[in-house]
């Protein structure tokens, strides 16, 4: 029994002999889904993805007092749709900063933790396939999990009524366009995740730490939360990458407003380029040394 | 790779000379702001209570509900920012001659969302649960009125 007498995996198949870079750097992100996909800690928040929200509302089913200092906290007795809006009111600005956080803060920094930046540099893969494919596995990663918290939290929510549900102005917003409200809202915070995404490789990759590519991702975002209590100039709270995790307040408006997601856009845009150039900027220069 | 340098720092002199162009006004938290917002709530919120309770339906729009907010209560205060607003709606039931005043102590954030909370009459917002037709306990809509406006 040796392992060339297995089937080989189809990412190390006859890809790897050619060197293209966009190929190389797909060969990558395979390699790295293949990774993440067999940690324990990526399993257990998918998992948590899949079950929290239903666990949320057995929860809130049980006990009759109601979040109240968020929008949408007080009806979630009253109408099934405010209970996924409470979940991304409330936790939106730090759990999708974390839940990014622990893939892409280690994804670089793993390899320096186990010393194998140069065992895979001397591969066929150059450094910038390496980079491009570690930092797609991290984005697919954040995608797949909001996508997946998109579909759980509604599903949640529609599980537990479908009666119409009051808007952030007062009006009755019937079921139907509750459940697109809810998925654009849920979908609105795609561009600051992927934002905070950019933010904690370029931790990784600067500080060759997990713990502050991890850590300092969470951190970063808590602060930027405490930042905005204060009375900012308008331009200033725009700038933040935390506020454009709440931009779909307007999409509960009667009128709708989408001032503030159009916005995230640009916010997240900048921090997103800003981020992601940085990190390759330092990841190019950098000496490899042998593993201590 | 000087390539890539260039285009992130034009990008990044665009991003800051858009900043820098939204930068005239200091807050966007203001009166001129939040009193439609919180009006136009107190409306659709007052029709939705009065069919809770199995009242003759009521459009918002006969309501004519208007909006009046002080911050920290008097005018010295500078009349922006976010903190708490004291607000009274003005609003017609019984004809143009019977106005009702409601009153609300108004916690509005930065994000331009607030947190409305009833400070009387309380026939109207004091009391956090009303009773439909059949003795149903249902939420009062307008003891705690939820709403955002746009700050951009």
């Amino acid at each position: 029994m040796s392992l060339a007498a297995e089937p080989w995996p189809a990412y190390a198949g006859a890809t790897s002999a050619r060197t293209g870079g966009v190929a190389g750097a797909l060969a990558v992100w395979r390699v790295e889904l293949v990774k993440l996909s067999g940690k324990i800690v990526i399993r257990a928040i998918i998992a948590l993805s899949v079950i929290g929200p239903f666990l949320v509302v057995g929860f809130l089913h049980l006990q009759s007092a109601t979040p109240g200092d968020t929008p949408f906290g007080q009806w979630v007795h009253a109408s099934g749709f405010a209970i996924p809006m409470t979940i991304l009111g409330f936790g939106g600005q730090w759990i999708l900063p974390a839940l990014t956080g622990v893939v892409a803060g280690d994804i670089y920094s793993a390899d320096d933790h186990l010393g194998t930046w140069k065992t895979i540099l001397t591969r066929s893969r150059g450094r910038a396939e390496l980079f491009a494919g570690k930092f797609l596995a991290a984005a697919t990663f954040a995608v797949t999990a909001l996508l997946v918290l998109t579909v759980t939290d509604l599903l949640a929510g529609l599980a537990a009524g479908r009666s119409p549900v009051v808007g952030l102005s007062g009006q009755l917003v019937p079921a139907g366009h509750a459940t697109w409200l809810v998925a654009a809202s849920y979908l609105s915070d795609l561009p600051p995740l992927l934002g905070f995404t950019a933010l904690a490789v370029l931790l990784s990759v600067a500080s060759r730490n997990s713990v502050v590519g991890i850590g300092g991702t969470v951190v970063i975002g808590v602060l930027f939360q405490i930042v905005t209590l204060a009375n900012l100039p308008q331009w200033g709270q725009q700038a933040l990458l935390s506020t454009p995790f709440m931009s779909w307040h307007g999409f509960w408006g009667a009128p709708a407003f989408y001032g503030p997601f159009l916005w995230s856009l640009l916010t997240c845009a900048a921090w997103f380029a800003a981020c992601s150039a940085a990190a390759w900027l330092i990841f190019r220069r950098r000496t490899i040394e042998a593993a201590a | 790779m000087k390539r890539l340098g260039r285009v992130a720092g034009t990008f990044a002199v665009a991003a800051l000379a858009l900043l820098a162009t939204s930068c005239s006004s200091s807050s966007n938290l203001t009166p001129d702001r939040l009193q439609p917002s919180l009006g136009r709530a107190f409306a659709n919120l007052y029709a939705l209570q009065q069919s809770e309770m199995g009242n003759p339906r009521v459009t918002s729009a006969a309501l004519k509900a208007r909006a009046s907010c002080e911050k920290g209560g008097t005018l010295d205060v500078a009349q922006q920012g976010s903190g708490v607003w004291l607000c009274q709606i003005t609003y017609l039931v019984a004809g143009p001659g019977y106005p009702v005043i409601a009153k609300y102590n108004v916690d509005l954030q930065t994000d331009g969302c607030y947190a409305a909370d009833g400070d009387g009459p309380a026939s109207v917002n004091g009391s956090p649960t009303i009773t439909g037709p059949g003795y149903r306990q249902v939420i009062n809509p307008l003891s705690l009125i939820d709403g955002c406006f746009d700050t951009t």
